[in-house]
This record gives structure tokens, sequence and C-alpha cells, in this order.
């Protein structure tokens, strides 16, 4: 008896990531059933993730419970400057991974004692391109951009600022130095984003830092 | 780094080509659909997926990627059309039309050679 093949065709209509998607709705659900508020933190390197994060966990200390995961590529530095604030934080080497997956930020998690903890930061990657596409089981995104970066990088990053709940606009503290078009910056958002908030705030010198406490207040 | 973003991808639809093809089956075609949220490189991905797919059953398989447009629609004079980049002038003059993309990325359809018996 011969063998044939047959060429078919069959239908999937499945989501790509779905495996991330899986991992990323059951920590969803485990943070939510603690009663934790999750943050993932988005920024490209240097905007000031980490020191918006030591800043806020500095002004936090004794009224909230904060945890920390910090992605980096191949560094301990970052998880170390947070560990002087916090003494729950992890720290994710990702490699030559440039965006954080759900897995890891599972995996970490399984690594901390959650009781009592009702914040969570996840620092990821410094990159404003992928780690967008990939939900991690955040509540919220925050997006953070910077006045060194220029006034075009919300335009060139539109699935960053459509998908963001918070844009942080750091290092305004140097914005006498810079020439960067705030109202421009804000127009190409407000295409994007409609409603999305938009704080300035200096991560080293406090400043705007009391309304982005309060947006977490709020939370 | 340009490039590692579709290599995660290209992993990701490698693993969903392959928990949805029957066993042992030889798989040739994979097509799939992207929003233009997502902002992919088609190119880069499909370099990734050469890489990815090498020494599968899925090796050698045509990746065909649906990449979807952005819908722009301008408020000054209600006119609606597609282009493949988000921020366009409109004809009637107005430099900031509004912009919407979607973020689907989705696996549509995959064809394998079956083996009859
Ligand atoms: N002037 C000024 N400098 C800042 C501010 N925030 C951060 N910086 C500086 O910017 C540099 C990068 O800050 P980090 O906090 O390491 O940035 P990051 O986003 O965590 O960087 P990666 O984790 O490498 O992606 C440091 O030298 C900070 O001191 C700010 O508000 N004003
Ligand atoms: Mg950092
Ligand atoms: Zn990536
Ligand atoms: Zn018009």
């Amino acid at each position: 008896m011969s063998e044939q093949t047959r060429t078919v065709r069959l239908p999937v209509m499945r989501r790509v990531l779905e495996a991330n998607d899986d991992i990323a709705a059951a920590t969803r659900a485990e943070l939510a059933l603690r009663g934790i508020f999750a943050i993932d933190l988005m920024g490209a390197p240097g905007s000031g993730k980490t020191a918006l994060l030591e800043a806020t966990l500095r002004a936090l200390a004794g009224r909230r419970r904060p945890a920390v995961l910090v992605g980096d590529l191949a560094t301990r530095r970052d998880g170390d400057r947070l560990a002087r604030w916090c003494d729950r934080v992890v720290q994710i080497s990702t490699g030559d991974g440039c965006h954080l997956e759900a897995i890891q930020v599972r995996d970490a998690l399984a690594q901390l004692d959650l009781d009592g903890v009702d914040l969570l930061f996840v620092e990821n990657v410094g990159n404003l391109i992928c780690p967008v596409g990939f939900d991690l089981g955040q509540t919220a995104k925050v997006g953070l951009f910077s006045l060194t970066e220029g006034d075009d990088k919300a335009a060139k990053h539109p699935y960053f600022v459509a998908e963001a709940d918070l844009l942080l606009l750091n290092k305004i503290d140097l914005a006498p130095h810079l020439s960067f078009d705030r109202a421009g910056f804000e127009a190409d958002v407000r295409l994007l984003n409609p409603s999305v908030p938009i704080l300035d705030i200096s991560a080293t010198t406090g400043e705007g830092l009391d309304a982005w406490l309060t947006w977490l207040t709020d939370r | 780094m340009l490039g590692v973003h579709e290599f995660s991808i290209a992993e990701g639809l490698a693993a969903q080509v392959l928990a949805n093809a029957p066993a042992g089956a030889r798989v040739r075609e994979v097509e799939i659909r992207v929003g233009a949220l997502r902002g992919l490189e088609p190119e880069a991905l499909l370099m990734c997926w050469d890489s990815v797919t090498f020494g599968t059953p899925m090796a050698g398989a045509i990746l065909q990627i649906d990449q979807r447009a952005w819908s722009i629609t301008c408020s000054d004079c209600r006119r609606e059309w597609t282009s493949p980049v988000p921020f366009v002038s409109c004809e009637c003059g107005n430099a900031t039309p509004i912009p919407s993309g979607s973020d689907e990325l989705d696996l549509i359809a995959i064809t394998v050679d079956e083996v009859e018996t």
C-alpha cells in the first residue's frame, strides 16, 4: 500500500503570544486576590526608571509595603540601588533579552514573600519598543520619557504611548538646557492616547513627584 | 539589539504552530495577522522565523504576514483612509488627522502536508 500526501489549510485563529498571555492572566488574578497594585514601568535606557523607583520607595517608606522586580541585561546594579530602599527586591537577569516576559515575572514573584505587600513595581528592560507587547500581569503600564531623549519620542513609539495608563516626563530639571517642545510632545501623545495623564517630574530633584505619588495612592 | 524582539515573537509563533499542527505533519505555510500598533518589522520577523524553525517540521515553511495599516480619520473634513504610517496630513490641509491601529498578533491558519494511508 502506498502512502500519499495531501495539502490542507487548517484555520487556527489564536494569539501568537497565547502562552505568555496565559501566564500573565494567572499572575494578574493572583495579584488581584492579594490586593497588590502592580506597575510595569517602561522607558528608554537611562530615562530614569531606577532613579524614579529610588525616589518613590524613599517617599513611600512606612506608608506602603512595596516589592520590586527589576529586569536588567547583564548587571545587578539597579537591584543593588533599589535594595537600599526596599527589602523585597528581585533582580531578573535577562541576558540578551530586550524585554521581560510573563514567565520571568511569575518566577521572580515566587522568590518573594508577598504577605502584606500592597504595591509591586516591575522595572522593565530599558527599551521603548518591545516590552509593551508582552503582558506581564500588571495592573497598569506606566511609560517614562525623559527630556534628554528629545520631543519626538512619543510620535516614534505609537504602541508605547497608546498602551500607557500613565505617562511620566522625567528630567524636567534639565529643561533650561534643552530645546524640548513640550506642547508638540503632548499633541503627539493626544493623537495616540487622548486620555492618558502626563506628569512632569524630576526623579533627582523631586519636582512633580507629589502628583505621581498621589496617582499611586489613588489606585 | 534590533530584531531580538522579532526573535521572541518567532519563538512564540513556532510553539503555537507546533501546538496546532497534526502530529508529524510537514508545515508548508503559516499565515499571521499583525495590527499596525505592533510596529513589527516583517523583514526581521522573516529572518528570525527561518532561524527558529531550522531543523524542525516547520523548516522552509512560508510565513505570510498580513500587516494591517493605520486607519486615519480627519476630524476637519471627515475623510477616512488607511496609511502605513500613523502621522500624515490630510488633503484638506489638516496636519493632524487622528491615527488608530489595532494590536492583534494572531496565527490565522497553517497549511500542512498530511499523510494519507
Ligand atoms: N538631571 C536628572 N538626571 C536624572 C533624572 N533621573 C535620572 N537621572 C540620571 O539619569 C541617569 C540614568 O538613570 P537611571 O535611573 O539609571 O535610568 P534607567 O532608566 O533605570 O536606566 P536603565 O535601567 O539602564 O535602562 C542617571 O545618571 C541618573 O542620575 C532627573 O530627573 N534629572
Ligand atoms: Mg534602571
Ligand atoms: Zn524584546
Ligand atoms: Zn481633512
